[in-house]
C-alpha cells in the first residue's frame, strides 16, 4: 500500500501517525512545497518575539521521519491530481503514484484588493509561513521610521502585530469590524483587549480599511490611506486578513469543492481513496449545526487522524468540530469557545466582570453553547468539553461565572465513574467505549 | 478489512505506571494543614526541573465535602496533544504517557482550553502550562508514595481492569460481593 500525503503540517502529520498506528509497513510519502521540515506555523509570531527559536520551532523531534519510515519530499509543489491514474503531478513535471491520497494543503492568505499592495516588495507581505516571518525580521531591520501597518485584526493580524511590535516597530492594526478578534469576542472583551494592545504600543484603528498604499520610487510603502481619509506613516505593511482553502491544485481532479473541500464522515472526498483534512476542508460545525470551515490546529489534528485511520483500513467517523481559540495578549489570557455572540432570542447570556476578569456564558435553553474567558482561564477545557458535547448545565451557571468550573468535573466524576470505588487514570479498553476519552470531545 | 482499534500488545507494553484514584478516600489532608501529595510533587518537580518549571502538578479540588485529587487522566487520544501548537505535549510511546517538553512550551494555553478534566494549570508568571506527566520515569509516583489515606494507588491496566470489575460488581451486588471475593 502506498500512501501519499500532500501538506507537511498538522493535518498531514496527524494522518501519517494514524496510518502508522495501523499499518506498520505501508509506504508513506509526505510532500510539501515548503523547504522546512514540519514547524509550528502559529508560532511564527513567537519567533519574531524570540519566545521560540530556530531550535524549538520544529513540530516533531529530529528523527521523526526516519523513525516512522516516512519519505519526505520538501520543496515540491503539487500542481495537479489525476484521480483516474491515481497520481499527483509535481511542478517539475514528475509524478508520484498513490493507492490512497491525503490532502492537507491548509490555506493561502486572502488579500483584499488594495491599491499599491505588492507582496514582492521586501517591506510588504502576508503572514502565514516561516519565510514570511523571516522576511519581516529583515524588513524590521531595514525600516527607518519603525512604523508598521497590519491589515486585519483577527488572530493572524493580532499575532503579526505582536511580532512586529516585539521587533521595535510602532504598529497599527486596521480592522474592518468594530473590534479586534471581532468574530470571537464581544464588545466588552474586545475593548479590554484593545486597551491591552494600546498600552503596549499597538494602535487599533477599528471600523476602518486601507484604501491605498502610497509607495516610494522603489515600490516600498511610505504611508497608507484609510477609508476615513486619515493617512498613517508605514514602512512595513502586512496583510493578515485570513486564509482561504488552498485548493487550486485540485482543479480538474473531480474532487468536489464548495469554498473548501467537501468530505464525508470518514474524511473522504467525493473521489474514492482521496481524503482531506485541516484548514482546507468543510466539516460539520456542531455548534452552528451546519457545514463550516474551521481553521484551527486541534481540528486539523483530529481530522487528519480520522482520515489516516480510515486510509489504513480501520473504519472511523468524524463527528464534527467546533471553533475555539486561545491567545495571550501581553499577559492577558483570552479563551473563546463555540458561539460567543448569541444569534437568536432563545439564547441567553450571563456575564461576570471585575477588574481583571471577564467571563461570559451563552446558553441555548439549558445547553451551554459558548463562552468567553478573559484573565482567568483555569478549567476552560472543561467548558470546551461541555460545549462540544452539548451538555445541559444551566444549574452550574453561577458556579461557572464565579470560576468554580471544577465543580462540574467533581460532581460528574463522582457520579459517572461511581468513584467511591476508585478508577484508574487511563481507561481500560474493555469496559469503556472505544477511544473512551475522545467521547468527551 | 476492519481491525480492532486497540492493540493489546501495545497496551501491555504501555502497562507501566497507572495511577488509580479513590477520591472518596481523599480528605484533602485538611487536618494536616497541607496536602501530602501536593507537597511531595512540589519538591520532586523542583528537584527535576530546578526553579523554572517547578510547582506541583497535582491539585486538590474541593466541592462541599467532596475532595478530588486532580491530575492528568492520560487520555488515549489526548486533546492537549492535538491542541499543542509547538508539539510540547506529546505521547511518549514507550511509557504510554502524555508528557511535556517544557522547553518548547510558549504559553499559548491551547491545551488549558482543551483538557476536558481541567488538569492543566496556567503558570502565568513563568509562562508555561504545567501538568502531571505521570512520573513515568519513576518507580512509584511521588504523590502515590505520599498519600497515606489510600486515595492514590499505583496500578497496571490489568489490575485496574480487575479492580474496576470488582467495583462494578460491588455496586450491583452490594453486600454479597464480600463473600464472592473471598472465594478467590
Ligand atoms: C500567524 C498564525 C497564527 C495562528 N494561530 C493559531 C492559534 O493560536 N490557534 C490555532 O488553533 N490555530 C492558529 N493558526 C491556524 C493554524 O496555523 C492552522 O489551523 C494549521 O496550521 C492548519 O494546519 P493544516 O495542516 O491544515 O495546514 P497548514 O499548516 O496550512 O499546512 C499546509 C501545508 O501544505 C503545503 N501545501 C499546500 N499546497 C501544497 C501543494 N500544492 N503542494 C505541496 N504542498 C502544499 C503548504 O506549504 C503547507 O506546508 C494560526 C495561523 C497563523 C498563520
Ligand atoms: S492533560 Fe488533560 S487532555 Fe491531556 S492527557 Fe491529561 S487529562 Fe487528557
Ligand atoms: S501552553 Fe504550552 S503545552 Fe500548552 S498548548 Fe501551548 S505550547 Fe503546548
Amino acid at each position: 500500500m502506498k500512501y501519499v500525503i500532500v501538506g507537511n503540517s498538522y493535518a498531514g502529520l496527524s494522518c501519517a501517525d494514524a496510518i502508522r498506528r495501523f499499518d506498520k509497513s505501508g509506504e508513506v510519502v509526505i510532500i510539501s512545497d515548503e523547504n522546512y521540515r514540519a514547524y509550528a506555523r502559529p508560532l511564527i509570531s513567537y519567533y519574531l518575539e524570540g519566545k521560540t527559536t530556530d531550535e524549538t520551532i520544529w513540530y516533531k523531534e529530529d528523527d521523526y521521519y526516519e523513525k516512522n519510515n516516512f519519505d519526505l519530499m520538501l520543496g515540491k509543489k503539487v500542481v495537479s491530481v489525476d484521480t483516474n491514474a491515481k497520481r499527483v503531478v509535481l511542478e517539475d513535471g514528475s509524478a508520484v503514484n498513490y493507492d490512497k491520497l491525503f490532502v492537507g494543503p491548509g490555506g493561502t492568505p486572502f488579500i483584499p484588493p488594495t491599491e499599491g499592495f505588492n507582496p514582492d516588495s521586501p517591506m510588504m507581505g502576508t503572514f502565514t509561513r516561516f519565510d514570511d516571518a523571516k522576511k519581516m525580521e529583515k524588513a524590521a531591520k531595514m525600516s527607518k521610521r519603525k512604523e508598521a501597518i497590519v491589515v486585519g485584526g483577527g488572530l493572524i493580524g493580532l499575532k503579526a502585530s505582536e511580532g512586529l511590535r516585539a521587533l521595535g516597530l510602532h504598529t497599527t492594526i486596521v480592522e474592518l469590524l468594530p473590534r479586534v478578534l471581532g468574530l470571537a469576542l464581544d464588545e466588552i472583551s474586545g475593548n479590554i483587549t484593545s486597551k491591552k494592545l494600546n498600552e503596549n504600543g499597538i494602535d487599533t484603528a477599528t471600523g476602518e480599511t486601507v484604501t491605498k498604499i502610497n509607495l516610494d520610487e522603489s515600490g516600498n510603502p511610505v504611508s497608507v490611506l484609510l477609508k476615513s481619509g486619515k493617512e498613517l506613516p508605514a514602512d512595513i505593511v502586512v496583510v493578515g486578513v485570513g486564509v482561504r482553502p488552498n485548493v487550486g491544485f485540485l482543479e480538474g481532479s473531480g474532487v468536489k469543492i464548495d469554498r473548501g473541500i467537501i468530505v464525508d464522515k470518514t474524511m473522504m472526498t467525493s473521489v474514492k481513496d482521496v481524503y482531506a483534512g485541516g484548514d482546507a476542508v468543510v466539516i460539520y460545525d456542531v455548534i452552528n449545526k451546519r457545514p463550516n470551515i474551521i481553521a484551527i490546529v486541534p481540528l486539523a489534528c483530529e481530522e487528519g487522524r480520522v482520515a489516516g485511520t480510515n486510509m489504513a483500513g480501520v473504519y472511523r467517523e468524524y463527528p464534527g468540530g467546533m471553533g475555539l481559540n486561545s491567545v495571550e495578549i501581553y499577559g492577558l489570557p483570552i479563551v473563546t469557545i463555540g458561539l460567543t455572540n448569541p444569534s437568536n432570542e432563545t439564547q441567553s447570556v450571563f456575564i461576570f466582570q471585575d477588574d481583571n476578569i471577564y467571563r461570559k456564558l451563552v446558553f441555548d435553553g439549558e445547553v451551554l453553547v459558548g463562552a468567553i474567558l478573559l484573565g482567568d482561564i483555569s478549567g476552560s477545557g472543561i467548558l470546551s468539553a461541555i460545549i462540544r458535547q452539548g451538555l445541559k448545565c444551566l444549574k452550574y451557571k453561577d458556579e461557572f461565572l464565579n470560576g468554580n468550573i471544577y465543580s462540574f468535573v467533581i460532581d460528574n466524576e463522582f457520579e459517572i465513574y461511581n468513584i467511591n470505588e476508585g478508577y484508574a487514570i487511563r481507561g481500560d479498553f474493555e469496559d469503556l467505549p472505544e477511544f473512551s476519552r475522545t467521547n468527551w470531545r | 478489512m476492519s481491525k480492532k482499534l486497540t492493540n493489546l500488545e501495545e497496551d501491555l507494553k504501555k502497562n507501566q505506571i497507572e495511577i488509580m484514584l479513590y477520591p472518596s478516600k481523599c480528605d484533602g489532608c485538611e487536618s494536616e494543614g497541607f496536602a501530602a501529595c501536593v507537597k511531595a510533587c512540589e519538591s520532586h518537580m523542583s528537584e527535576k526541573y530546578g526553579s523554572k518549571y517547578a510547582g506541583a502538578r497535582i491539585n486538590i479540588k474541593k466541592k462541599g465535602n467532596k475532595f478530588f485529587p486532580l491530575i492528568c487522566h492520560n487520555c488515549d487520544e489526548a486533546p492537549c496533544v492535538d491542541a499543542c501548537m509547538p508539539g510540547a505535549r506529546y505521547k511518549d510511546l514507550e511509557s504510554g504517557w502524555t508528557v511535556t517538553n517544557y522547553k518548547k512550551c510558549v504559553g499559548c494555553w491551547m491545551c488549558v482550553m482543551s483538557c476536558p478534566f481541567g488538569a492543566i494549570e496556567r503558570i502565568g508568571k513563568d509562562h508555561f502550562a504545567s501538568k502531571c506527566d505521570g512520573c513515568s520515569d519513576e518507580d512509584t509516583p511521588k504523590c502515590v508514595e505520599a498519600c497515606k489515606k489510600g486515595a492514590l494507588k499505583r496500578i497496571g491496566i490489568k489490575n485496574y481492569s480487575y479492580e474496576r470489575r470488582l467495583s462494578v460488581a460491588k455496586k450491583i451486588y452490594g453486600p454479597y460481593i464480600k463473600s464472592i471475593s473471598k472465594q478467590y
